[in-house]
């Protein structure tokens, strides 16, 4: 071992002691790894994206913020989860500071779901756990996401762009039940929580 | 340990560090290049690609397509 004296401290050592061509190989081959790896990546994305038609949500829809509560599809009688003559669900939620209405949401399992969401004010954010459903609320816009609950379960369904002070009280449920209890529709054909 | 004493790291005892080498025997152990640099950036990057390959097939896949 050798001496380092009463202080530690040793000169550095001199630059250029790796030799210029094994910089330059290791260089070339490290390159070629990055190159390979990206390679890689984009097949898979470009592969599944093929085979699974995976996209973005590309709906571009318009609608008026200012009558969204008077007339249309999003009158409060018209929020919540309807039967479509397949057998598939179609919700229609608004957002707004800072609440989603309906307040909570409930959909059947095991069968498709489409969720149509517009904002009443400013951009909010809609995501739902154990999904890739994740979109923005754009007042002026209709979003329109579409998944498959596997299995029943509660789960919450926080807004995820800020959207003011209360950005982090603006939570919403999802009661996902049984299709075979998936009943009442209460009185205007809409599924609520408070319907069932 | 006595709470009083005053810390030290490992590096405070010349047991625990190594030697320094001379310039000749540093370029000897670069002659090929920094390769143990290298092994361990590999199996960082290495790491992250398999992560990366494991939350593409294994979670977002599974979950579908959502347009």
């Amino acid at each position: 071992m050798a001496d380092l004296g009463s202080h530690p401290s040793v000169p550095p050592l001199r630059d250029g002691l790796v030799p210029r061509q094994a910089v330059a190989r290791t260089e070339k081959r490290w390159l070629a790894i990055m190159l390979a790896m990206l390679a890689v990546m984009m097949a898979v994305v470009v592969a599944t994206g093929i085979v699974g038609s995976l996209h973005p949500s590309s709906n571009v829809e318009v609608i008026d913020p200012v009558t969204l509560h008077l007339k249309g599809e999003f009158v409060e009688s018209n929020l919540g989860t309807a039967i479509e003559p397949d057998g598939s669900a179609t919700v229609r939620i608004i957002a707004q500071q800072y609440e989603f209405v309906p307040r909570c949401l409930l959909v059947p399992a095991a069968t498709p779901v489409k969720f149509r969401i517009t904002s009443a004010d400013l951009v909010h954010g809609f995501m739902l756990p154990y999904t890739n459903v994740n979109t923005m609320a754009v007042p002026g816009f209709v979003a329109e996401v579409r998944t498959n609950f596997a299995s029943p379960g509660e789960y919450v369904m926080p807004c995820h762009e800020f959207c003011g002070l209360g950005h982090q009280a603006m939570w919403a449920n999802v009661r996902v039940v049984p299709s075979e209890q998936f009943g009442d529709l209460g009185p205007t054909g809409r599924a609520r929580c408070d319907t069932q | 340990m006595q709470l009083d004493e005053p810390h030290h790291s490992a590096a405070h005892s010349r047991d625990n560090v190594a030697a320094p080498i001379g310039a000749d025997e540093a370029a000897r152990a670069l002659k090929d290049g920094a390769t143990g640099a290298v092994v361990v950036a590999g199996a960082a990057v290495g790491l992250l690609f398999l992560g990366w390959l494991a939350f593409y097939f294994l979670l977002f896949v599974p979950r579908g397509p959502i347009g």
